[in-house]
């Protein structure tokens, strides 16, 4: 009788408590094997016979979440995105794969480069970054904060769609509206004004955008928050 | 009283072989690099990871955007540093850092797909040394608790600082 069977076989009769315990240990014997065979930490050593762990079960990414803003401060938004199929007619298209993208209040970004380590609160580090997938409207929602801006770009949200088996349909970006009214001058940058600021004409990613096809609605203000909408097509 | 406080740094491989819990975490961030991979794949011409790095360092952040898939997994570890253990069999190392890598993917084969995470442990006292193996613990009172570690591949250590205590 093979080892593995033999235990199962055996632990039987003790309960289906005991069960969970021991094939773990039948796993770790096999995660030992495996390890010798890459060069990993295996020394020739007695499994040790008490229960190791924890050991961690099946986990979506840290994207897949219609709240985005985890530690990030700022104005509320909620980012409704409609995903219409231009060889349909634009009518929506279901089951899309949409991810967002945008900065903090303060401009930055949630990334790392090099071999640094992350941050020790690394229950934050993808803050502002998040996937949907498309209803039967076509639509997504997130939940945000409005950007803030940085030197040399006009505030936006990057948008990243696939179809549903994960093929990039089209990686665009959304702008705000501008001028008297617009929620862009309410917020004002969160304090630190628009002086300097790359106003949609002079962006060099919306500036060649003449129809507003990039261009979101904006809505509400920042006692009770924004709504941003915006319908994306794809091919 | 002098002593040396240490820091390890322990650099786990997940490759195509594994199973259990690395295995989900091999397929998931090999499925978030395949989606993630096309943002700067974008005429299509290469299919390995370390192909697009050489033509666009912007690449580079592929680490971090596929990092996500993996934090599940980690997060779940409540700050252990898996695999590693003491003298009497048993993981004891903790973690507050860790780096999640790309060593090499390409998306038509999962089999090309290898991660890298490190963990850098938490500072431990670096009491004595008998033979192969360092004698560690948290805290000088007496008696000490000794915590009896052999070093071994993949575990580096990563800093000493002297203090006195």
């Amino acid at each position: 009788m093979e080892r593995k069977s033999f235990l199962k076989n055996g632990i039987a009769a003790l309960g289906a408590g005991f069960i969970a315990p021991l094939v773990m240990g039948c796993r770790k014997e096999d995660t030992v094997a495996e390890e010798e065979v890459t060069g990993g930490t295996a020394t020739c050593e007695v499994a040790p016979t008490e229960t190791e762990g924890p050991f961690p079960t099946k986990n979506p990414s840290a994207y897949e979440r219609s709240d985005i803003r985890e530690d990030r401060a700022g104005y509320l938004m909620t980012v409704t995105i409609t995903v219409g199929k231009v060889s349909n007619s634009c009518s929506p298209l279901e089951g899309a794969i949409v991810d967002i993208w945008h900065c903090d209040a303060e401009g930055n970004y949630s990334e790392y480069g090099g071999m640094q380590m992350q941050s020790s609160n690394y229950t934050n580090v993808h803050f502002l970054r998040g996937r949907q997938v498309t209803d039967a409207n076509g639509q997504v929602t997130f939940t945000t904060i409005f950007p803030g801006w940085y030197q040399g770009r006009s505030t936006h949200i990057h948008v990243h769609i696939y179809n549903a088996s994960g093929t990039s349909l089209k990686v665009t970006q959304i702008a705000f509206p501008e001028g008297e009214g617009s929620a862009v001058l309410a917020v004002n940058g969160y304090g630190k004004g628009l002086s300097g600021y790359t106003y949609n004409s002079r962006d060099n990613i919306f500036s060649d955008d003449k129809n507003g096809v990039q261009l979101a609605s904006v809505t509400g203000n920042i006692t009770n928050g924004f709504d941003l909408a915006i319908q994306l097509n794809v091919a | 009283m002098n002593v040396r406080k240490i820091v390890f740094c322990y650099r786990k491989i997940i490759d195509a072989q594994k199973v259990g819990w690395e295995r989900m975490l091999h397929e998931d961030t090999f499925k978030e690099f395949k989606l993630q991979f096309q943002l700067f794949n974008t005429e299509k011409k290469y299919t390995r990871f370390s192909e697009l790095l050489n033509a666009d360092t912007r690449a580079e952040k592929l680490h971090f955007l596929v990092s996500a898939a993996a934090r599940g997994y980690i997060l779940q570890l409540r700050g252990k540093v898996p695999d590693i253990k003491n003298k009497l069999g048993r993981t004891f190392l903790s973690f507050s850092n860790f780096q999640f890598e790309i060593i090499e993917s390409g998306v038509d084969d999962i089999r090309q797909h290898v991660v890298a995470v490190s963990f850098c442990t938490d500072p431990l006292i670096w009491y004595s040394t008998i033979g192969d193996d360092l004698l560690l613990t948290e805290s000088m009172e007496e008696p000490l608790m000794i915590q009896q570690l052999q070093l071994q591949p993949f575990l580096s250590i990563y800093s000493i600082q002297n203090i006195q205590v």
